[in-house]
C-alpha cells in the first residue's frame, strides 16, 4: 500500500492546473486537434456566380421539393408561396409552373395531419385555375376518398371541402371518372352510417359511425349531407349548359355531329380501359346520366331514403340539409323512375 | 335524431391499435369501423398502385399500418376480406422490387401472419414467397424470406409429416434446379433441403434427389452446395440432434425445494409447472426409440449413374471450370461413393494418375480419394501402376520425409482394401524403409509391413514374415485371398450363445429326470415357445407396471414352427447321440469350444441360426457373452484395421488420415508439447474437501451454520465479536473439550501415529 513520493506526484500530475500567463496565448487543451493544413491554392467547387435572384420558376420548383420536408410550418410556407406565386401571376401570362406539375405534388397533403397545412392546400386549391383541373380528377378523387374514409375526424371534414371544390371546379368529370361514382357513393354511406348489408335479423346496434369530435356531431353531418346533395346534383340532375350546345349544333345536313366527333375532354377513350387492370362495378366509369341513376337506384338509394327520414324526423338544422337532399334526389331520380315504369 | 351514446372509438382519433384491440373482443359491434377502414385501405391501396414506388410515410396513417392492422383481424371478418390475402399476394409478386423496405417486409409479416390465423394456406403462401426469393435483388427481403419459408415449413411440419406440402415444395425445388441447370438460382433449393435436411423434417429420398440434381448443375456454387450436402449433411444432422437433446437440464427437485422456499407467486407456479412438463417431455423423448434415419448416401437410387455422370461431368470434362477445391470435392463425393457402394468406374483409377505427384497441389486430398475409391472388387491391374507411380513420386530417399511417409501411408490405405494390388518386388522395397531415419517414414513402412504379414505374407522375404505369419503359411492355415471371393458371414460369438443354450436344456432334462443328450421334439418345441414367451427382456416387468396377468390356457399353445410333428427337422437332431450321457463327455464333444475353433478346417459354422429366430433376449444375452469371454480382446490387429477400414467406408478417409503418419517424425515445438502434456487436466490443483464441499454445493444441499458464520462478512461479525470474558458457558465448555481432544489426539491435525 506504502506508495512512494515518485508515485503520488505521478497521480497528482493529471489533475494540476496550468497555470496562466500574462503575454502568452492561453494553452491548449490536451485533446485539442490540429486542424491546419498547407495547400498550393484552394478552389471553391459549388461557387455560385450568378449575380441575380434566382427566378420565380425555380424558386416555385424548390419550394414544390419542399413540400415534403418533415415540419408542419415548412410545409405550410411552401404552399403559401406557391399560392402568392399563382394568384400573382398577372392574367394571360402561364404559371411559374403548370397545374400539371403542382397538382401530382400537391394532392398528397389532403392527407396532411396538421391542420394549417390543409387549410393552406385548400387556398392554394382555389387559387388554381378552373380549367386545369379536369384532368386530373381522378387522382384528386383518390385522394379525397382516402380523406374522407380517414381514422381522424378533421380529415374526413377537410376532405368534404376539398369534394366541395372539386364539385364547382369539375362536377362532370368528377361523377363520370373511373370509380368516381360508385365509390363516392359508398364513401358517403359509410360516412353517415346509413350502411345498406344489415347481416341476418339481429338488429345491429346504432353503429359507432365515424363522426368528427364528438360534441360538432350534427355540425359534421349536415355538411356531410350538405356535400352529398352537391354530389348527387352534380351526378343526377341533367345540366343545363349541355342543352344550348344541342340547339346550336345543327348545321344543316348533318344532326348531332357532337355525338360523332371525338370528346372534347382530355383522355377520351379512357372509358375503354384499354391499359389498366380489368375494372369491376365499382370501378367502372360511368358516362352517362342514365347509368348513374341506373346504378344509383340498384345500389344507394333505398339506404339514403331511409337515412333521411331519420333525419328528417330529427328536425332542425340536420332536417332542413335533409329536405335539401330530399329535393335534389327527387329531381334527379324522376325521370328514371318513369322510365321504369315505361319499361315495365 | 335523438341523443346517441357517444362510443368510446370517438374519443380516439388515428388510433389503430386500439381499434384492433376492440375488433378482436368484439367483432360484430365494431363491423362497420372495420369496413370503414377496409375501405381507406382500397383507396390507400388504388393511390399507391399508381405509383408503388413512392413512400406514403407523409401522412399519419400509412398503408402499411392499414395491411397491418387488416391482417391483425382478417380472421374476424372472412366475408369482407376475401380479397384481401389475393391483394397482398399481387402487390408483392408485382411490386416487390421497387417497394419501399419497410412496406415490403410488412406485406411478407402480414401473409405469413395471415398463414398463421390459416386465412390462407401453406402451399399458396410458399408459392407466393419462393418465386421471390429466387428473383429479388435485395439481399435483405432474400433473408427474410428463407426464414419465413424455412419456419413455415417447420410449423406446417410439427405435428406430423405434411406429406402433400412437402411434395409439393419438393417438386418446386427439384424444378427448380433441372429447369436451368446454369443459373445460380439453384443455390436456395440446396439452400432449404439442407436446413431441412438438418432439422429431420425431410429425410426421404426425395430430398436426397434434389441435392442430386444439385450437384449435377452447371453452376459452381450450387454444384459445390450439392456435394458438401453429400459430404457433410448427414454429421450435420447428427450434431443438431446431439444439440437439441440436451438443452438446459432442469433441476426439478431444486425447483421444487425453492418453491416451497420462497414466496410463492402464481408466476412462480408457472414456472414450476412449465420445468415438470419439460422434464416429461425430455423423458418421454429419451425413452422413444431412436428415429430410424438413413444416410444420404444410402437413399440415392442410382448410385452407379450418380457416380458416373458426376465423374464424367465435373472431372473428366475437359470444358468443366471448377477450381481445383470444387473438383476435389466433387472427387472425394465420387470415391466415397464407389467405396461405399463398392461401384465400379474403371476410367476413375487412371484419372489419378496425373494428381499422383508431390508438387501437385493438395496431393494428400487425391490420395485420400483414391484410397477412398478402393474396395475389394476393384481389378488389382487397374490399381497396380498407380501404387507403383505413388512409390516412384513419393518414396525415394532424395524425397522429403512427409513426401514418404504421405505416400507409404497413402499405399497401406490402397492395400488394406484391395491387397492383391501389390507386387513382391515393389513390397519388398518398400518394406526396407522401416530401417529409415526419420520416425514418420519408418512407421509407415512398418504399417505396410504388419499388414502384408496377415494378408499376404508370402510377399514378402522370409525373414519379414513374422513367427505367426510363417507357421501359418506352414500350416496352410493362412491363404490368399482370391480376387473377388467374400468372407462366409457369421454373427460373433454365436457358439458362445450356443453351448449357453445347450447347457441349459441338459439341466432342465436333468431334474425332469430325463437322459440329458437325447431331445426330443416336444421338448423343443417347448423350448422354442418359452423363447417366444420371454420375447423382450424388458417386456416381463412391463407386465406387471400395467396390472395385467397373463393366464395362460392349458393345451392350446400355438404352433409357431410350421414343421410337421412326424417330419423331423434335421437341424433339431441332438448332436452325437450315440455318445454316453456323461456331463464331461458331452461338454467335450461340443463342436464349437473355443479350443478347437483354432483348427480352421475344424470350426464349423454354427447352426443355430438355422433353426432359431434369435430373440431380442438373445441378442442381450450374446452381448453378455460376448463380454465375459472377451471376444473383442482376441481380434487380432489385422481383424481391427478391417474394422477401422468399415469405418472408413461410413466416414471417408480424409486428407489428414494420409498426413497422420508424418507428423510422427517432425519435432514439437516447446509450447505444443506442454499444450499435449497437459492434455485436457483440471489446470488448478484442488483438495478433496474443496472438491466436496463444490459438489455438495452443485447438488444444491445446504450448510451448517459454521461454514455460514465462516462465510459471512467480517465486517459484520465485528459488532458481535465477543471477548474472552462475555462467552456463553456453552462456548467455554465447547472450547475446553476442543482442547482436551487436541490433546488427546496429538495436535491439530491429528498425529496418527502418535
Amino acid at each position: 500500500m506504502g506508495s512512494s513520493a515518485k508515485k503520488k506526484k505521478e497521480k497528482k500530475k493529471d489533475f494540476q492546473k496550468a497555470k496562466l500567463r500574462v503575454g502568452k496565448g492561453k494553452l491548449k487543451a490536451a485533446n485539442a486537434t490540429d486542424t491546419s493544413f498547407k495547400a498550393k491554392s484552394i478552389a471553391l467547387k459549388q461557387q455560385s456566380l450568378t449575380a441575380n435572384a434566382p427566378t420565380v420558376e425555380a424558386l416555385c420548383a424548390h419550394h414544390l421539393a419542399l413540400l415534403n420536408h418533415k415540419s408542419d410550418t415548412q410545409r405550410r410556407d411552401s404552399l403559401a408561396y406557391l399560392t402568392t406565386a399563382i394568384t400573382s401571376n398577372p392574367p394571360g401570362i402561364p404559371l411559374p409552373q403548370p397545374s400539371s406539375v403542382i397538382l401530382p405534388a400537391v394532392q398528397r397533403l389532403i392527407l396532411d395531419g396538421s391542420s394549417k397545412v390543409r387549410e393552406q392546400l385548400l387556398k392554394l386549391f382555389q387559387s388554381l385555375p378552373k380549367g386545369d383541373i379536369a384532368s386530373h380528377t381522378d387522382q384528386l378523387l383518390l385522394h379525397t376518398r382516402a380523406g374522407m374514409t380517414h381514422l381522424a375526424g378533421e380529415i374526413r371534414v377537410f376532405a368534404l371541402d376539398v369534394l366541395e371544390w372539386l364539385l364547382g371546379a369539375a362536377a362532370d368529370e368528377v361523377v363520370s371518372c373511373s370509380g368516381g361514382w360508385v365509390k363516392m357513393l359508398r364513401c358517403f354511406l359509410g360516412l353517415l352510417g346509413w350502411q345498406t348489408e344489415v347481416s341476418g335479423k339481429w338488429s345491429t346496434p346504432q353503429s359507432f359511425v365515424l363522426p368528427g369530435k364528438a360534441g360538432g356531431d350534427a355540425k359534421v353531418q349536415v355538411k356531410q349531407m350538405h356535400a352529398l346533395a352537391l354530389f348527387l346534383r352534380a351526378g343526377l340532375v341533367p345540366s343545363q349548359s349541355l342543352a344550348p350546345v344541342d340547339g346550336s349544333g345543327c348545321t344543316f345536313p348533318l344532326w348531332q355531329t357532337q355525338h360523332h366527333l371525338v370528346s372534347q375532354r382530355s383522355n377520351a377513350y379512357a372509358h375503354l380501359n384499354l391499359f389498366g387492370a380489368p375494372r369491376d362495378e365499382e370501378a367502372e366509369m360511368y358516362e352517362d346520366r342514365e347509368d348513374r341513376q341506373r346504378v344509383f337506384h340498384d345500389r344507394a338509394e333505398p339506404a339514403i331514403v331511409v337515412g333521411l327520414e331519420q333525419a328528417t324526423k330529427g328536425g332542425g338544422e340536420m332536417g332542413r340539409a335533409a329536405a335539401q337532399l330530399k329535393k335534389i334526389l327527387k329531381e334527379g331520380m324522376m325521370d328514371y323512375r318513369g322510365e321504369d315504369f315505361a319499361i315495365i | 335524431m335523438g341523443k346517441r351514446k357517444v362510443g368510446a372509438l370517438e374519443k380516439v382519433d388515428a388510433d389503430l391499435a386500439n381499434l384492433q384491440y376492440k375488433v378482436r373482443r368484439d367483432p360484430a359491434s365494431y363491423r362497420d369501423d372495420f369496413q370503414n377502414q377496409y375501405n381507406q385501405y382500397e383507396t390507400f391501396r388504388e393511390l399507391f398502385l399508381q405509383n408503388p414506388g413512392t413512400t406514403d410515410s407523409g401522412g399519419i396513417v400509412s398503408l402499411r399500418d392499414l395491411i397491418d392492422f387488416i391482417s391483425h383481424v382478417a380472421s374476424c371478418y372472412p366475408d369482407l376480406t376475401a380479397k384481401f390475402p389475393d391483394d397482398l399476394i399481387q402487390i408483392i409478386s408485382l411490386h416487390h422490387e421497387v417497394l419501399e423496405s419497410e412496406l415490403r417486409d410488412k406485406i411478407v409479416g402480414s401473409l405469413v401472419l395471415l398463414r398463421n390465423k390459416d386465412v390462407i394456406d401453406s402451399s399458396k403462401l410458399l408459392n407466393t414467397l419462393f418465386p421471390i426469393l429466387v428473383s429479388t435483388p435485395s439481399k435483405s427481403l432474400r433473408a427474410l424470406l428463407f426464414t419465413k419459408i424455412l419456419s413455415d415449413l417447420r410449423s406446417s411440419n410439427v405435428k406430423g409429416t405434411n406429406h402433400k406440402l412437402n411434395r409439393t415444395i419438393q417438386t418446386v425445388l427439384y424444378n427448380l434446379l433441372t429447369s436451368d441447370r446454369a443459373s445460380p438460382k439453384g443455390i436456395w433449393a440446396v439452400k432449404i433441403t439442407r436446413e431441412l435436411w438438418k432439422r429431420q423434417i425431410w429425410t426421404d429420398s426425395k430430398a436426397v434427389e434434389i441435392m442430386k440434381e444439385a450437384s449435377l448443375a452447371d453452376n459452381e456454387k450450387v454444384i459445390t452446395g450439392g456435394v458438401r450436402f453429400f459430404l457433410g449433411g448427414d454429421k450435420e444432422r447428427e450434431e443438431m440432434a446431439d444439440d437439441t437433446d440436451d438443452d438446459e437440464n432442469v433441476d426439478i427437485g431444486k425447483l421444487r425445494h425453492q418453491a416451497e422456499i420462497n414466496k410463492k407467486t402464481k408466476k412462480k407456479g408457472r414456472e414450476l409447472k412449465r420445468a415438470a412438463d419439460k422434464v416429461r417431455k425430455q423423458e418421454k423423448k429419451k425413452n422413444a426409440p431412436h428415429p430410424l434415419n438413413f444416410s444420404a448416401l444410402h437413399l440415392l437410387h442410382d448410385p452407379q449413374g450418380f457416380a458416373e455422370s458426376l465423374f464424367t461431368k465435373h472431372c473428366q470434362n475437359s470444358k468443366s471450370k471448377l477450381a481445383l477445391e470444387s473438383k476435389i470435392l466433387v472427387l472425394q463425393l465420387v470415391s466415397r461413393l464407389v467405396g461405399l457402394h463398392k461401384l465400379t468406374v474403371i476410367s476413375l483409377y487412371s484419372y489419378f494418375l496425373k494428381y499422383l505427384t508431390p508438387r501437385q497441389a493438395s496431393v494428400t486430398s487425391f490420395l485420400a480419394c483414391l484410397a477412398q475409391a478402393t474396395h475389394n472388387l476393384v481389378p488389382p491391374d487397374v490399381l497396380e501402376p498407380l501404387i507403383q507411380k505413388i512409390a516412384n513420386e513419393f518414396v525415394s530417399e532424395a524425397a522429403a520425409s512427409e513426401v514418404a511417409a504421405a505416400g507409404l501411408n497413402a499405399i497401406r490405405e490402397i492395400c488394406v482394401r484391395q491387397p492383391l494390388a501389390m507386387n513382391d518386388t515393389l513390397l519388398q522395397d518398400l518394406v526396407m524403409y522401416r530401417k529409415s531415419k526419420d520416425k514418420g517414414t519408418m512407421m509407415a513402412a512398418k504399417g505396410l509391413l504388419s499388414l502384408y504379414r496377415e494378408v499376404g505374407a508370402e510377399l514378402l522375404k522370409k525373414r519379414d514374415r513374422g513367427k505367426d505369419a510363417a507357421m501359418g503359411l506352414r500350416i496352410g492355415e493362412m491363404k490368399e485371398r482370391r480376387f473377388g471371393e467374400e468372407q462366409a458371414g457369421e454373427i460373433e460369438g454365436i457358439e458362445l450363445l450356443e453351448k449357453l443354450k445347450e447347457e441349459e436344456r441338459r439341466k432342465r432334462r436333468e431334474e425332469l429326470g430325463l437322459p440329458p443328450d437325447l431331445g426330443t421334439d416336444e421338448e423343443e418345441e417347448e423350448d422354442e415357445i418359452d423363447n417366444w414367451k420371454n420375447w423382450d427382456v424388458e417386456s416381463d416387468s412391463s407386465d406387471d407396471e400395467d396390472g395385467w396377468i397373463n393366464v395362460e390356457s392349458d393345451g392350446e399353445d400355438i404352433n409357431i414352427s410350421d414343421s410337421d410333428d412326424d417330419s423331423k427337422p434335421v437341424a433339431k437332431k441332438p448332436r452325437l447321440s450315440s455318445a454316453p450321457a456323461d456331463g464331461a463327455d458331452g461338454e467335450k464333444e461340443n463342436s464349437t469350444t473355443p479350443s478347437k475353433s483354432a483348427e480352421p478346417e475344424a470350426k464349423k459354422i454354427s447352426k443355430l441360426l438355422t433353426h432359431h429366430i434369435l430373440t431380442p433376449a438373445d441378442l442381450k444375452k450374446l452381448q453378455e457373452l460376448k463380454v465375459q469371454s472377451s471376444v473383442t480382446s482376441q481380434l487380432s490387429s489385422f481383424k481391427k484395421r478391417q474394422a477401422l477400414a468399415a469405418k472408413h467406408a461410413d466416414e471417408g478417409v480424409t486428407s489428414a488420415d494420409i498426413e497422420a503418419p508424418a507428423k510422427l517424425g517432425k519435432k514439437m515445438t516447446r509450447e505444443e508439447k506442454i499444450a499435449g502434456a497437459k492434455g485436457d487436466k483440471d489446470e488448478h490443483h484442488k483438495s478433496t474437501t474443496a472438491i466436496r464441499k463444490e459438489k455438495k454445493a452443485s447438488e444444491g444441499k445446504s450448510t451448517t451454520n459454521k461454514e455460514k458464520a465462516r462465510k459471512k462478512n467480517f465486517l459484520m461479525t465485528l459488532g458481535k465479536a465477543k471477548g474472552k470474558q462475555k462467552r456463553s458457558l456453552v462456548d467455554v465448555r465447547r472450547t475446553l473439550k476442543g482442547h482436551i481432544e487436541r490433546s488427546k489426539r496429538g495436535g491439530k491435525r491429528g498425529n496418527a501415529g502418535m
